[in-house]
C-alpha cells in the first residue's frame, strides 16, 4: 500500500486527537500522526482525494506532500 | 427559526472553536453559531427546514468531536 504523506496545521494535541478520531472512521487505512512537526501519514489503497476530504473535515489546513 | 445547545467535547484551543464555528457556520440553514470553550457548547441558530438538532451532532461528530444534545 502507498503511504501519503500530508501536512495539516494542529496547534496541539486536541487538534490530533480530533484527526485521529476523523481517521478511524476511515476503513482500511493505517496512519501515524506527528503532531510537533504537523505531518500525517497515511497507509491506504485510498484515493488521494478521499483522504484529502477526510482530513479537511476536521477544519485544518491540509497540504499533500506525495508518497513517501 | 429555531436556537439549540449541543455541548461538544474534545476542544482543546482556540483552533477548534475556530474550525468548528467557520465549518458549521457555513451549512446550508445554520444562521449563527457560537462555541464556547470554556463551556465545552455550541449555541446554533438555524432553520428547521434544512437542519436539526440530530443534524448538527452528526456534522459536529464527523468533524472528530464528541458532540450530544442537551439534557
Ligand atoms: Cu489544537
Ligand atoms: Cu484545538
Amino acid at each position: 500500500m502507498p503511504k501519503h504523506e500530508f501536512v495539516v496545521g494542529m496547534t496541539c494535541t486536541g487538534c490530533s486527537d480530533a484527526l485521529t478520531r476523523v481517521l478511524n472512521k476511515l476503513q482500511d487505512v493505517k496512519f501515524e500522526i506527528d503532531q510537533p512537526n504537523n505531518l500525517v501519514w497515511i497507509e491506504s489503497d485510498k484515493d488521494v482525494d478521499v483522504l484529502m476530504e477526510t482530513l479537511k473535515k476536521t477544519g485544518k489546513e491540509v497540504k499533500y506532500n506525495g508518497t513517501k | 427559526l429555531c436556537s439549540v445547545s449541543l455541548r461538544i467535547e474534545g476542544m482543546t484551543c482556540g483552533s477548534c472553536v475556530q474550525s468548528i464555528e467557520q465549518r458549521i457556520g457555513f451549512l446550508s440553514g445554520v444562521i449563527h453559531i457560537k462555541v464556547s470553550l470554556e463551556q465545552q457548547s455550541a449555541t446554533i441558530i438555524y432553520d428547521h427546514s434544512l437542519q436539526s438538532p440530530e443534524s448538527l451532532v452528526e456534522a459536529i461528530e464527523d468533524m472528530g468531536f464528541d458532540s450530544s444534545m442537551p439534557e
